[in-house]
């Protein structure tokens, strides 16, 4: 199980790797914390002509506050998001999420913007970023563009990224302070792929009603979902238990993954709504606590 | 576009520089050589063990610039100018073992000894964090690593043991530092 | 959490057996340096690299190699038809219609099956070489459900064997339907358990290299080649004494490695075709897929008799077995359900139908319990189910059904006997170290106020050790060998200083503790520190009778054979003594390395001058003694017997019984299906243990391989035969995550026919653990319904019973 032959490319600049993806285009593929894409390699199962390797290029790898807005570099591995105290702060959601990426050997080397390329509808980063209105940052030849989550996320795999470009950056909004946030996934056993999971984002008025409700679900279809369905038969609502359960069920008309060696199709349609609901429990739940000035 | 950029690349073997175990190494290898296969192949750190080179079983761990990483996910240029640490740098002496290796060999944390070195490695990394952990934690902590022949268990209380005793603990049986 | 050591029969007796002693295997093992397989480089050694089969069923046309072969760095490309023309078919217990090749000849028989060898300068060469191979496939019916496989209009996989049954009996040993004649109730359950395997970390590999006086020497992490070399060499058409095997520990067997064929002979085979030195070693994916050791996938039809007081009366099962392509043991695995078929009760009727089916899928071998952990399995889900019915607790039904301490030695049906046991005081250890009443009451308040579903299992299990090999064929019709021999060999030396080396003659090193326990046994017999003695392992140019670890034979065996060779060296100092020390020798006894007069233990030798009396002084030496002090001992079977002629019982085969409680506490989330252990607790009797930790530990291992078969671990084939769970990323192997804090207790009572009283230990944590789970699972979800008839049990399994078991309640 070794790699097959390609020519390593190893950029320093985001101009020169944009040069590259020209050059070789979907005969390349970028190598950023190479998790999923090295099994792939040893496996064989991808043989790139090229391997763009974008860890030397310094300028993915910052995470910056900007104007309302918690700015991620490509290249930050996925482990500083859980001890960054600046991402802790603005996007709490995050350092939750990213806690169930694989294992922790995972983590200390595996990216932000390679998780979010990469797009396994099972994955966190995805499904945080769909949740959180996120906008992904993509180089090309003709400069960047920004890409607001939910359009990034095109199918199976398969993402707006055009084989030129490579994706900078993503910007999260940040997380007002009275919001709660809420993440829960299922898995077999820790750190495998989850069966299912939701992120949820909410706030609440002053008489405890739902204003807003944000929910990314992931594991239940060829692409992370935003559970729009949900939402909207939350807003304005009380989150009771009954409310929740109820406009959780939404969920179910989205779940289209087929039975596979895991789970079941009428497994995954029951945990959906399960998951939505623990994730919009947990929301509420620290919102309540942050308007009680926890 | 021309082909300028790509051009420069066009070469199958690289000449990397490395801190392994403390030492600066210099080596030629193939730019597909995976960092396992390097420190196995070129380096004769037989520790890192090929479990299953996809990134799942973590008998290949080596510390990274201090982090452990599958080093199966790797490729060997990747460690130009970086620092691996692998087990043998605790100690390669069977006779004078490393406070962690004894605390494994005083529990029996191991059997096969196969997921051995990852194990004791993740332990150093546990352990230098310096916060302490629950059973439960650890288990947590160690779940990237699978190991057929133990259960578990006994290293769970191999790692514990060795926290204790590295952060000076009186134990109430020497060994047995996290029994309960 | 952690393990609870419970001691009870302490040894006062014994100075080192029955001690938590270090292994002596760990230092090396904790620096790195294990010695495995692929640490191995010789001079001029190739790689070798196969493909596998992306069809299930097929004849191989051709398999062009020109491109390959063109790749600088490859050296050779074999098939299986250089395998036709140049070996005789793999060794092979089963039928001898049933051939197989370690590359595919003609035809594939599953996906994965190994179909050509790429020999190159580097395993990453070798892959390339695979790539450019082209291989025409014409496509078969694929053969994957074994009830199908056994239908007349069924493709056939093996030609020459006409059908795809490799063997049909029917056993039945006193009257079973009488005995449900008279039963107050039977159950009866259609399970299913399904395919896993012992998955080490390390794969099987091997390295082979043409050596001196043309023999052929092959290094390999396998366990048994002083017993089996000759079968290897037969396969490659050499004579036995021109292949030598090396023996090369094991990175964790579990069954995986014993006697694995495939790779050291595939590796033998290329060697002699390159005439250098050839590697393989299984990546991941092959093991996984094309491993000589896939474990048990059976579907039971299963009944069970109960009287209204809950006596068992009588066991009747019907099994298909699914074996895969090839049957390499027959049908062994079930010589194993045998000599516990009635598991710790006094039932003595019993049927047994048993059809063992070829299908397009990797072969069975041996996993951990090799059969007898599923027939547990599958007695302990009948007696809960009984239990259940008559309204019993499952340690009640349990207790009036046991087999009595005062009736052993105790003959089973079938013939087989259990040579000691206390299972009662098993169980009411298990009982003292959970508080089953707590647990109880806190299940009910659970349910009843938050909804919560937590389950308590309880099973128990027969663990039967030390295998006689008349279980090789006793169950075959027309047994082609009938062996009766299954010895264990040991050499001891102590050189010229005093110092001891032990030899072993097998690679007995997989995970278990051989050095370990060998340098505990000397220690015991000589007075030496066990960490002084030196362990080594002879090849089989060099081996005596050496049977390997296998159905926890090892400790028991080599424990054996090395108080024999003992015994003979203590004479032999002692003769020595007794002539420089000019008394008698009954006046003379070895105490702490020393031997010494009994009455005046200040006058004495020690080892060392006894051992420089003995090399260097031999015109000191009594006469009739010779120069040196170095013995042999090979120790056989110590109880075994011949099945009866007319087929009516299998004999003696298995005797030294050990007998394990599991009780497992979970709680399941029924709206995930997700289950996560409470509590834990294993006690075991292994007899006399000699360290207690380490038994420990094969305890905590079996049972968390147990958990994982139960609940996570799955060889997964489609329909079409496709292969589902390829890679580690499917083929769940628990992590520390998923398995409980085991709290271990442990109850001795010594074989009456085994060396200082030692019964194997190495199984049955696995083959309990299932049973437990499986218990413990039913219970939490007992308000829905719940049954788990089919293994693993997944989360969608127990999500789906909820909600099928909520819809009944809400429909009555």
């Amino acid at each position: 199980m070794k790699p097959p032959p390609f020519t390593y490319c190893d950029p320093e600049s985001v101009d020169e790797a944009v040069a590259l993806k020209s050059e070789y285009g979907n005969d390349s593929l970028v190598l950023a914390g190479g998790q999923s894409l090295l099994p792939l390699l040893n496996m064989r199962l991808a043989r790139p002509e090229a391997l763009i390797d974008i860890n030397k290029i310094g300028d993915l790898q910052k995470i910056e506050r900007r104007v309302g807005i918690l700015e991620v570099g490509a290249g930050v591995r996925q482990y500083e998001l859980e001890d960054h105290p600046l991402v802790g702060e603005l996007v709490p959601l995050l350092p939750e999420a990213t806690g169930y990426i694989g294992h922790i050997e995972n983590r200390h080397r595996g990216t932000v913007g390679g998780s979010l390329a990469h797009a396994d509808s099972a994955a966190e980063l995805p499904c945080t970023a769909v949740a959180l209105d996120a906008t992904v940052v993509v180089q090309g030849p003709s400069g960047t563009r920004t890409i607001a989550a939910q359009d990034f996320f095109q199918g199976w795999m398969t993402t707006a990224l055009e084989p030129e470009e490579v994706l900078v950056a993503i910007r999260y909004p940040v997380t007002p302070w009275t919001a709660g946030h809420g993440f829960v996934e299922v898995a077999r056993r820790v750190g495998d792929l989850a069966l299912a999971g939701a992120a949820a984002v909410v706030n609440l008025d002053e008489d405890g009603r739902f204003t807003s409700v944000s929910v990314g679900v992931l594991g239940i279809s060829d692409t992370t979902v935003r559970a729009s369905a949900v939402e909207s038969a939350l807003i304005g609502e009380a989150p009771t238990e009954e409310n929740i359960a109820r406009a959780a069920k939404e969920i179910v008309p989205s779940v289209t993954s087929e039975d596979d060696l895991h789970a079941t199709r009428a497994y995954r349609r029951h945990l959906a709504s399960v998951v939505v609901s623990r994730a919009i429990t947990a929301a509420v739940a620290r919102a309540r606590e942050r308007s009680n000035g926890k | 576009m021309t082909t300028s950029t790509a051009a420069k690349y066009g070469i199958a073997r690289r000449t990397v520089t490395m801190r392994v175990n403390g030492r600066d190494v210099t080596r030629e290898v193939s730019t597909r050589t995976t960092l396992a296969d390097f420190l196995r192949d070129e380096l004769d750190l037989v520790s890192v063990h090929l479990g299953c080179e996809h990134g799942v079983c973590g008998c290949c761990n080596v510390l990274f610039d201090g982090h452990s990483v599958r080093s199966c996910l790797m490729l060997a240029v990747q460690g130009d100018g970086h620092t691996v640490e692998t087990v043998e740098s605790l100690s390669v002496d069977p006779t004078e073992l490393h406070p962690i290796q004894e605390s494994f060999a005083e529990e029996q944390g191991l059997q096969c000894g196969f997921c051995t070195p990852a194990m004791v490695l993740r332990t150093k990394e546990i352990i230098e964090t310096g916060r302490e952990m629950t059973d439960a934690e650890v288990r947590h902590e160690i779940s990237g690593i699978l190991c057929r022949c133990t259960g578990y268990q006994n290293i769970v209380n191999a790692v514990q043991s060795a926290g204790a005793k590295l952060r000076g603990e009186a134990t109430a049986d020497g060994a047995a530092g996290g029994r309960s | 959490m952690t393990t609870e050591h419970t001691d009870t029969a302490q040894k006062p007796g014994y100075k080192y057996i029955g001690k938590d002693r270090k292994r002596v295997e760990d230092p090396r093992l904790l620096v790195g340096r294990g010695g495995y397989i692929a640490d191995l480089r010789l001079p001029g050694m190739l790689h070798a690299a196969i493909l596998r089969s992306p069809v299930p069923h097929a004849w191989i046309r051709s398999v062009d190699a020109t491109e390959a072969l063109r790749l600088p760095g490859v050296v050779a490309v074999l098939t299986g038809e250089d395998c036709k023309a140049k070996m005789n078919p793999c060794m092979n217990f089963g039928p001898a219609t049933v051939a197989q090749y370690p590359l595919a000849v003609d035809k594939v028989r599953y996906v994965g099956e190994a179909v050509a060898a790429v020999v190159a300068e580097s395993r990453y060469l070798a892959e390339d070489g695979v790539d450019l191979l082209e291989v025409d496939y014409e496509d078969l019916p694929p053969v994957t459900d074994p009830m199908a496989a056994m239908e007349p209009e069924s493709a056939v996989l093996h030609e020459e064997h006409g059908s795809n049954i490799g063997c049909e009996r029917t056993f039945e040993f006193g009257d079973v339907n009488a005995a449900f004649a008279g039963a107050d109730l039977v159950v009866e359950d259609t399970l299913h358990w399904g395919r896993s395997a012992g998955m080490p970390m390390e794969t099987t590999g091997a390295v082979a290299q043409p050596g001196f006086n043309g023999v052929l020497e092959i290094y390999c992490n396998s366990l048994n080649f002083s017993y089996f070399a000759f079968l290897i060499a037969g396969a490659l058409r050499l004579p036995s004494n021109k292949l030598t095997m090396k023996p090369v520990p094991a990175g964790g067997s579990f069954g995986s490695k014993l006697a694995a064929h495939k790779v050291p002979t595939l590796a033998g085979f290329l060697a002699l075709r390159v005439g250098r030195p050839v590697s393989y070693v299984e990546d991941r994916i092959d093991h996984i897929v094309n491993s000589d050791h896939h474990g048990c996938d059976r579907y039971y039809e299963a009944r069970m008799g109960f009287r209204a007081d809950g006596t068992i009366v009588g066991l009747d099962i019907d099994v298909v077995d699914d074996y895969g392509a090839y049957m390499q043991f027959g049908v062994g695995h079930h010589g194993n359900a045998f000599s516990q078929v009635v598991g710790p009760y006094r039932f003595r009727d019993v049927r047994y139908r048993l059809r063992a089916v070829l299908t397009d899928k990797c072969q069975q071998g041996a996993y951990r319990g090799f059969g007898s952990e599923v027939h547990n399995w599958v007695l302990e889900r009948l007696v809960d189910s009984g239990a259940a019915r008559l309204g019993l607790a499952p340690e009640e039904i349990r207790r009036r059904n046991f087999i009595q301490p005062d009736q052993f030695p105790y003959t089973i049906p079938g013939g087989n006997v259990y040579d000691s046991g206390d299972y009662p005081a098993v169980l009411d250890k298990a009982l003292s170290m959970i508080d089953l009443d707590r647990w109880r009451a806190e299940q009910k308040r659970l349910w009843a106020e938050e909804g919560r579903c937590i389950g308590i299992g309880l099973a128990t299990t027969q663990e039967r050790s030390v295998f006689s090999s008349t279980e090789f064929w006793s169950l075959v019709e027309k047994p082609v060998l009938p062996v009766t021999s299954s010895p264990e060999s040991a050499t001891v030396t102590i050189d010229p200083t005093g110092q001891f080396q032990l030899l072993l003659h097998c690679q007995s090193m997989w995970g278990n503790s051989p050095e370990t326990v060998g340098a505990t046994v000397l220690a015991e017999e000589f007075g030496i520190p066990p960490e002084s003695v030196n362990v080594r392992y002879a090849d089989s140019a060099h081996a005596l009778p050496s049977t390997g670890p296998g159905g926890s034979r090892y400790t028991v065996m080599v424990a054996g054979a090395i108080r024999g060779a003992s015994r003979k060296l203590r004479r032999k100092l002692i003769q020595i003594a007794a002539h420089t020390l000019e008394v008698a020798a009954e006046d003379l006894e070895l105490v702490d390395a020393r031997v010494q007069v009994t009455d005046a233990p200040e006058t004495g030798l020690t080892l060392a001058e006894l051992a420089g009396t003995a090399y260097f002084f031999a015109l000191s030496l009594p006469e009739g003694t010779t120069s040196g002090l170095e013995e042999s001992y090979t120790y056989d079977h110590p109880y075994t017997t011949l099945p009866a002629p007319d087929g009516s019982d299998f004999g003696v085969f298995y005797p030294i019984m050990g007998h394990a409680c599991h009780i497992a506490v979970l709680e399941v989330d029924p709206d995930t299906g997700i289950p996560s252990f409470l509590d834990y607790v294993a006690v075991h009797d292994a007899g006399t243990i000699v360290n207690p930790r380490s038994l420990g530990g094969h305890v905590t291992g079996g049972a968390t391989q147990g958990i994982g078969t139960t609940l996570y671990e799955e060889l997964a084939y489609d329909e079409d035969g496709q292969f589902l769970s390829s890679t580690f990323r499917d083929y769940l192997i628990p992590t520390a995550g998923e398995v409980p804090a085991f709290r271990i207790g442990h109850v001795e009572t010594p074989s009456p026919f085994t060396e200082y009283g030692i019964k194997g230990g190495g199984e049955g944590g696995r083959m309990v653990a299932p049973a437990a789970v499986s218990a413990a699972i039913d219970d939490a979800l007992r308000e829905y319904g719940m049954r788990v008839r089919q293994l693993p049990v997944k989360p969608s399994d127990i999500v789906a019973a909820v909600q099928a078991g909520a819809g009944r309640a809400e429909a009555g």
